[in-house]
């Protein structure tokens, strides 16, 4: 092993027992070193590491009350405290890297069992080192973007035979990847499972498969690797972004439902099941899953008064259009808000957000005054030019939520023009219109309907209707594809195929519509026509 | 409440508290070294009870990681995670962690390890295991002790020697069906010998599987104990 000076070296511990800080800072003098800082929790860890960057830090994962040593690592990679030059070691009572599924995402450079002897200290700190140094300037490579250098000393590391091949060719593979070098990439992992069938190779060639467009491939193989070892959280992730790309949301939550149920303390996937949740219109769960998110948010750096109103906007929605929720959702989001009042610092838009979503809870609970009030105090804190796209979507709400659909309507207009060509802000603002103003939801919406108005050329009325309600599910307020809807009932009736619910579903179909347009809407005359049409073939039709 | 929530989940309970026990042996097991160190025994007889402390103390540790691993693998929650490992990074870091250990026992461990030798496993568990035999021999050997590993037929095999009375007779014909029989009263339940046949299945490759066995004899005339995996 090579020769380490250990003088040079700064070291810091945690723990949250002082005989554990104590036996360990006697192990490091008697190796000779000189810098030992001493932390008892996880915000002394962190305030330490802001102060000063360590070459070694020895981090008990159990500090204690307050944050785990996976929060602390959490938060100094995500703060940049920490380079790929500073060793991080989890310390732990238990088999190591079993402690924590979620520390897939965050990996410490390696992980020591309690209790720790001098010499095993020694030897790992050795091994380490003498890694790190290897590894040296391909990190610097890397830190300086400098790809093409560590690409080439990288497949020098992976080609060699010595105890560093597996690590270069992992990070080889990554970088590939990374770089979109993907036939480079799919050799690079064929040739390791060609030895043996190790994960993390077959995980890379699915990747491989994934961004070379062959879902299907990619998929398969997923599902045998979760399937061989269903403890293997990354593999849970890309399978969900393959379902993701393949655009089915039902089995992009099951795949993220699966990835939560093996690593629950996981805050990024939980937020990622809340958001895939809530655009299956799957509320309770989304619900669910935001709740977590906050309270695991409470100790780690991904935490944010967002995620509070991301709640608050989810129950709201619920309580607004009646759906199946307990009645208690209002005062939890209420309670989140004020939660979030009191314990993180707030921007002046995120401080408007917030009253504007108490508002809302508070309009759907029935106290319209204080909603009313609310919304008339926003408009005196903000200056309009600053104002966020997000904070006027949810002042937005807060009008529908008192019913003021006018008002609301008004805003709407204003957005859609100021926003024209922002295709983000407006798949938002789709949600709100009649008709999508976004780019990529008028193509949903025409594609949808070219298929329905084939299959109605064709009298295939039962699958056009199938088609037509999918469209109507994403944008309950479009007028034209209601309209497709009766047209298909009308051209059902004419084919013969009366029935009374048949009657009704068209009557209630006239009456949404009825109610979407007026003399000056496109589709007004459409509609006169359908209608005259429907009394024509004698189908009553309330007025 | 429901009948559901009036029951306590034992093994969960149990679970737990194995957890906190582990913490706690593991600050006894630290400070005893500590106290070791900074006081060494002046005669045979306080050299003998540190001894005792400190052999007992390391056994109750390695067997709480074993309930620990087992809980975990009857609930279906252990990860396993193979990847290629240098053979003797593992033995080294299991001799360091028990040369205390060997030092007040008087116990002189051989280790012989190719440098280069690579191979598939499961860091931990192997480590685990490892960990366990060599705290058992502890009790057993006389004086000498030898960890080694190669490769034969396509297996690692790891093999753990000592020159003590070697294992008992009944345990050399089928060492695991012991488990359910075992006799709490004579001190030995032999939960580590299922413990370190679980972890060896759990590797494969192709059609073999793991497996440990044991033997008496050997170099040093006393038990031997062999870990292989594929």
């Amino acid at each position: 092993m090579s020769q380490i000076n250990y003088q040079k070296l700064s070291v810091l511990v945690a723990d949250d027992f002082s005989s554990f800080r104590n036996t360990v800072n006697g192990m490091l003098l008697n190796l000779g070193v000189m810098h030992v800082d001493m932390a008892s929790n996880g915000d002394e860890t962190i305030a330490l590491c802001e102060g000063k960057s360590y070459d070694v830090i020895l981090c008990d994962y159990d500090l204690g009350h307050g944050r785990s040593g996976q929060h602390v690592l959490e938060e100094l990679r995500y703060k940049q405290l920490i380079n790929a030059n500073s060793l991080f070691l989890m310390v732990s009572a238990e088999a190591s890297r079993n402690i924590v599924m979620s520390a897939y995402d965050c990996e410490p450079n390696d992980y020591l069992m309690k209790p720790i002897t001098g010499r095993m200290l020694e030897q790992r700190i050795n091994r380490l080192l003498t890694q790190r140094k290897v590894f040296s300037e391909v990190n610097d490579a890397l830190k300086k973007e400098d790809f093409d250098s560590a690409m080439t000393q990288l497949v020098d590391m992976s080609v060699a035979t010595n105890r560093y091949t597996v690590m270069a060719q992992k990070m080889l593979g990554e970088l590939f990847l990374s770089l979109g070098e993907v036939n480079k990439a799919e050799k690079l992992y064929t040739k390791a499972l060609e030895v043996r069938q190790l994960d993390w190779a077959r995980l890379g060639l699915a990747r491989v498969k994934q961004l070379q467009g062959e879902l299907d491939t990619a998929g398969q193989w997923l599902d045998k690797i979760v399937q061989d070892n269903p403890l293997y959280l990354p593999a849970y992730d890309v399978l969900a972004d393959n379902w993701e790309k393949r655009g089915d949301g039902e089995q992009l939550q099951s795949a993220v439902e699966k990835a939560v149920t093996v690593s629950p303390m996981s805050i990024l996937r939980q937020k990622r099941l809340a958001k895939v949740a809530d655009d299956n219109q799957d509320v309770r769960s989304a619900l669910a899953a935001m709740r977590k998110t906050i309270k695991l948010g409470r100790l780690s750096c991904h935490g944010s008064s967002d995620d509070a109103f991301m709640f608050a906007r989810m129950a709201a929605r619920a309580v607004e259009s009646n759906v199946d929720v307990p009645h208690t959702v209002a005062g939890e989001a209420m309670e989140y808000l004020h939660d979030s009042q009191k314990q993180n610092e707030m921007s002046s838009e995120q401080r408007i957000q917030c009253n504007l979503l108490q508002g809302r809870v508070h309009a759907c609970t029935g106290r319209r005054d204080k909603a009313q009030q609310i919304l008339n105090d926003s408009f005196d804190l903000s200056d309009r030019g600053k104002i966020q796209f997000d904070t006027d979507l949810d002042r937005v709400g807060l009008m529908l939520g008192l019913n003021d659909k006018e008002q609301a309507n008004e805003l709407l207009e204003k957005l859609q023009r100021q926003y024209s060509g922002d295709q983000q802000a407006l798949q938002k603002l789709d949600v709100y219109l009649d008709e999508p103003a976004s780019d990529a939801n008028q193509e949903v919406v025409a594609s949808i309907n070219r298929e329905g108005i084939d299959l109605y050329a064709d009298e295939r009325y039962d699958e056009a209707l199938t088609c037509f309600e999918r469209a109507r599910k994403q944008f309950p307020k479009h007028a034209g594809i209601h309209l497709n809807i009766a047209q298909a009932l009308l051209g059902k009736v004419k084919a013969g195929d009366y029935a009374d619910d048949l009657e009704r579903e068209c009557s209630s179909v006239f009456e949404i519509v009825a109610s979407l347009v007026d003399k000056k809407h496109p589709q007004y005359s459409r509609y006169m026509r359908l209608r005259r049409k429907a009394v024509g073939l004698k189908i009553h039709i309330h007025s | 409440m429901s009948d559901s929530e009036d029951k306590i989940d034992f093994a969960m309970v149990l679970a737990s508290s194995v957890h906190d026990m582990k913490n706690s042996v593991g600050m006894l097991l630290a400070s005893l070294e500590a106290v070791i160190e900074e006081m060494p025994p002046t005669n045979a007889r306080q050299a003998n009870l540190f001894n005792t402390l400190h052999y007992e103390s390391s056994r109750i540790n390695g067997e709480l990681i074993q309930l620990l691993t087992i809980y975990r693998m009857n609930s279906d929650f252990l990860p396993v995670s193979i990847d290629e490992h240098y053979v003797v990074d593992v033995l080294e870091e299991q001799v360091a962690r028990n040369s205390s250990l060997m030092e007040t026992g008087n116990i002189e461990l051989e280790l012989r390890c190719d440098e280069d030798l690579a191979w598939y496993y499961d860091l931990d568990l192997v480590g685990s295991v490892v960990h366990n035999v060599l705290v058992n021999c502890v009790r057993y050997t006389k004086s000498r002790l030898i960890l080694s590993a190669d490769i034969e037929d396509e297996f690692l095999h790891i093999r753990i020697q000592d020159n003590g009375p070697g294992y008992p007779d009944t345990m050399l014909r089928s060492p695991t069906d012991l488990v359910d029989k075992a006799d709490v009263n004579d001190g030995d339940t032999h939960l580590g010998l299922y413990f370190a046949e679980c972890i060896a299945k759990m590797h494969k490759q192709n059609e073999h599987k793991g497996y440990i066995k044991l033997e008496n004899g050997g170099e040093l005339g006393g038990g031997v104990f062999s870990l292989f995996i594929p």
